[in-house]
């Protein structure tokens, strides 16, 4: 979208003042969604992201401007405000004469260009009939269909020059089911980096009855039990537990400045032998993919943890140059008006070798947590939490009672350390999850198969 | 920030939404300027800048409604972007309750929402204060060996809002926050304590030194931190903890929630929910506080609302679009997009949070949670927290790794005790309170 002989000009100006890299993102995202509640399209909405972010990097100093207006002045000026944090550097230059274009890979199934309207209303309108014909008891039904396309263009002093096209689809159905007397809630949602032909697979019907599911469920749920006990955690949704138990403190700008519990840990033992994590950002139209991340670096399979043993951390730029080592594909940004950092793109563990029947039936006293609502975690001293959006109790070997909404609480490395049983029905969740770090949000994947928890904290109200 | 320069652009908006089709429709900018700088020890980690224009349309035709939201300010991008939403708008239901609103503000009161001392600062007066908190942090207590970022950032805005039923206004805001995060060490164990301070004006921020000392504290009262055993007891929320209690009951007094089945508080207007020490208000209209606005979303004047009275509830919170629906008026909460909060706070008491804490016996003091999911639906609150065991009327020794539980129309019925420590940082804020009994799910 800019020329690349203006984008070279503005990296020379970015590095007037000197500095040791400068990159510049270019950005334009445009998205249409639709709102259907009361069983009628409710609203129409229309998004368009244009700007540019320019960043210049001084030793561990890193200087932003962005700017929504793309004139040569406005983005100059904003070169030059990057520039302020290089105050006494050394005069610094795009490497090379002119800027090369790399090539990028093809993980997505956009059709870029825009869909008919009609087919998000029709989408929208079997999820309504499939959640409203489920169950008598549902009483409403909400539903939101998102498309976006987000183009980039990245231009670092490296020389290199990426474009990306990211196609996006969100379908999401929430249900809320009542007697009279009490009211319980379901969601269900599904997309990725593909188009609406997605939702021809991955029906709204199946979405819409499995958030009904859990309405219903939910409605007639007795209260959730506190205290330590065994823990099941459902496959899929599951990986919510990797991505707040482990994830968030591998980011490599925690641990450049030392403020994870995983800091300087690579090569020790911080989870159980069965447990094996993999942060991938090239899984084939998934959520969490990318071509390039948004340092225009190639997304990368990275193993995280393996057999229990701390590999690595995932890392920007910025961080892996501090560290002596390389980028991770990990670097990535809400949008042109932030400057990248390190995270996640699809996070999963492998299947093990057991059985998920074996895994209920050894299970004496516990709670098996079948989805979750999302988590979160405080990285230096490592306690997490997720909460369930769907839970049973589990007696004596069986799943008994359907349990209300509640939040699990636990030490990372400690819950890591208690897998006792991995199943061997590993999957990618079927959910839109949205990971937010330093007030940025970017789109993630999680995935897991059954795992087996000796021991958690579960946050319920039904005591003894 | 100039004022004319967005009440144009809104107008322009304006001008091509009729020219595309559009029967009524609204049209607000925003133009910010806004520096945020992150301190780490020595180092200055990030200094950013941006400046962005942010435009929101909402068209109306024939009861058919659609929105637009672009920072693509050129002549060709507004005009292909209004067109594309005002097209989409033709698949949308007709709706007879969407629609401009019918009464908007007519006086539009001076706020005090803008600090001509923010834009006056000088650069390096902004990036000395983080740098300056960094080293405050680690004199305040020898134990601090790290730090997660100490911060300063500010806003210098002006939102301005046209309809074509010819409302047209704008008023300028400023937003300062400053804030710290070191890290102690307890053992082999790193513990980060958090606070900050925000405000529209300069001097309603908390001192460095303050920010600083209380950062330091919430990090080392913590060091040797225990997880508590399973049980029922009291529960103190601290003031910022206590607002984020506040802020799901405002999604519960929200009328989107209550409209679409999302709401514990759906059918209970007039009903006793909480104790007699319950009474929150909604109000757009305190001079200088970050929730307050001459006019919301959709102009209509803001106002006072007392959303309970002595537990009570007594209204829920609307644009015009759930007034219509829910057969009410407009309480001037409307965000353009949807409805949000004013400045949404618990009216505080008489006595200090010390004193509440004597007066517990044995109980639970809650400074931190973590976790956000509440079932509004049904209202069930869980979280996972840490803080102090309280016995015999003093905090016994600190306690982290548990959850607290209940049904949120327990919790409101078991407020029994407010303190007078109200501080407006936020748009949704709240004294220390205590309920009488909640789960408290540990060992």
């Amino acid at each position: 979208m800019l020329d690349p002989a203006f984008l070279a000009r503005l990296i020379n100006r970015a590095l007037a003042r000197g500095g040791d890299f400068a990159d510049v993102f270019c950005e334009r995202r445009s998205t249409i969604s639709y709102r259907l509640q009361d069983g009628q399209i409710h609203e129409a909405s229309v998004g368009m992201t244009l700007g540019a972010g320019i960043r210049v990097v001084v030793g561990e100093s890193a200087g932003y401007a962005s700017s929504d207006d793309l004139s040569e002045a406005a983005l100059l000026r904003a070169a030059e405000s990057a520039s302020l944090v290089a105050r006494a550097g050394r005069h610094g230059e795009l490497a090379g004469a002119e800027l090369a274009p790399q090539a990028v890979g093809s993980l997505y199934k956009g059709e870029h260009e825009e869909a008919d309207p009609a087919r998000y209303v029709s989408l929208l309108e079997r999820a309504d009939v499939a959640a409203r014909g489920y169950d008598p008891s549902v009483v409403a039904v909400n539903g939101t269909i998102s498309d976006e396309l987000q183009e980039v263009w990245i231009a670092n002093s490296d020389g290199h020059l990426v474009h990306d096209r990211r196609p996006l689809v969100t379908l999401g159905v929430q249900v809320v089911a009542s007697d009279k007397r009490e009211r319980g809630s379901g969601y269900a949602g599904d997309g990725g980096r593909t188009s609406l032909h997605y939702f021809d697979d991955h029906t709204p019907e199946s979405l819409a009855t499995d958030a009904a599911r859990i309405a219903a469920v939910n409605l007639h749920a007795s209260a959730a039990p506190a205290g330590e006990m065994e823990m099941i955690v459902g496959s899929g949704g599951g990986g919510v537990l990797l991505h707040e138990a482990v994830g968030h403190g591998l980011e490599s700008d925690f641990n450049r400045r030392g403020t994870s519990l995983y800091s300087g840990r690579v090569g020790e033992r911080v989870a159980s032998r069965l447990v094996t994590i993999y942060d991938d950002g090239n899984l084939q139209e998934e959520r969490g993919s990318v071509n390039v991340d948004d340092e225009g670096v190639a997304g990368q399979h990275n193993v995280l943890v393996h057999e229990g043993v701390l590999q690595g951390y995932m890392q920007d730029r910025l961080n892996a140059r501090l560290m002596g080592t390389t980028s991770t594909g990990s670097g990535r940004r809400q949008s042109f008006r932030f400057a990248p950092q390190p995270r996640m793109c699809n996070t999963y563990m492998p299947s093990g070798e057991t059985s998920v029947e074996e895994i209920i039936a050894s299970t004496r006293r516990g709670l098996y947590a079948k989805s979750f609502a999302g988590g979160q975690v405080e990285i230096s001293k490592g306690d997490f939490v997720f909460m369930v959006g769907e839970g049973y109790l589990v007696e004596d070997g069986k799943l008994t009672a359907p349990v209300r909404n509640a939040t699990i609480v636990g030490n990372g490395p400690d819950a890591m350390m208690k897998v006792v049983a991995v199943g061997n029905d590993s999957r990618l969740a079927r959910r839109h999850y949205t990971c937010g770090k330093a007030g940025q949000y970017v789109p993630v994947g999680v995935g897991m198969p059954t795992v087996k928890i000796s021991s958690i904290t579960v946050g319920g109200t039904q005591h003894g | 920030m100039d004022e004319a320069q967005a009440l144009e652009l809104a107008a322009r908006i304006l001008a091509e939404a009729r020219a595309a089709g559009a029967e009524s429709a609204e049209a607000s900018v925003s133009i910010a300027a806004r520096m945020h700088v992150e301190a780490l020890a020595e180092t200055i980690a990030r200094l950013e800048n941006s400046r962005s224009c942010s435009m929101l349309l909402r068209v109306f035709k024939n009861g058919r409604k659609a929105t637009l939201a672009t920072s693509d300010a050129s002549l060709e991008g507004v005009r292909d972007a209004v067109r594309r939403a005002v097209a989409h708008a033709d698949l949308v239901a007709h709706d007879g309750c969407a629609g401009l609103p019918e009464k908007v503000a007519t006086e539009l009161p001076s706020l005090h929402l803008h600090d001509d001392a923010v834009s006056a600062r000088l650069e390096t007066e902004k990036t000395q204060e983080p740098l300056e908190l960094e080293r405050l942090v680690r004199r305040e207590d020898a134990r601090v060996v790290n730090s997660a970022g100490s911060h300063y950032s500010d806003t210098n805005a002006v939102s301005a809002l046209a309809n074509s039923n010819g409302f047209s206004a704008a008023y300028p805001w400023t937003r300062i926050m400053r804030s710290s995060a070191p890290v102690a060490l307890d053992g082999s164990i790193k513990r980060v304590g958090h606070y900050g301070t925000a405000g529209r004006h300069l001097d309603d921020l908390e001192s460095l030194h303050a920010v600083a000392a209380k950062a330091t504290r919430r990090a080392v009262d913590l060091f040797g931190a225990r997880k508590p055993s399973t049980m029922r007891v009291p529960v103190i929320f601290e003031r910022d903890v206590a607002a984020s209690v506040l802020e799901d009951l405002f999604a519960a007094a929200s009328g989107s929630n209550v409209a679409t089945g999302n709401s514990w508080l759906a059918g209970r207007i007039g009903q006793r929910v909480g104790s007699e020490l319950v009474t929150i208000v909604d109000d757009g209209r305190l001079p200088g506080r970050l929730g307050s606005a001459p006019f919301d979303g959709e102009g209509v004047a803001t106002r006072r609302t007392i959303v309970f009275e002595d537990g009570v509830l007594q209204t829920y919170l609307y644009d015009s679009y759930y007034a219509r629906k829910l057969k009410a008026a407009s309480t001037g909460n409307s965000t353009g997009t949807g409805i949000g909060p004013t400045n949404f706070y618990l009216e505080p008491g008489a006595q200090t949070l010390d004193e509440l804490i004597a007066r517990t016996q044995r109980g639970v003091l809650v400074t931190d949670t973590i976790g956000f999911a509440t079932e509004h639906a049904s209202g069930t609150y869980s979280r996972g927290a840490r803080g102090f065991f309280i016995e015999g009327g003093e905090p016994a020794y600190p306690i982290d790794e548990f959850t607290i539980a209940a049904r949120y129309p327990e919790m409101l019925a078991g407020v029994d005790a407010v303190a007078d420590d109200l501080r407006f940082d936020g748009a949704i804020v709240s004294p220390s309170f205590r309920i009488a009994e909640m789960t408290v799910s540990g060992n």
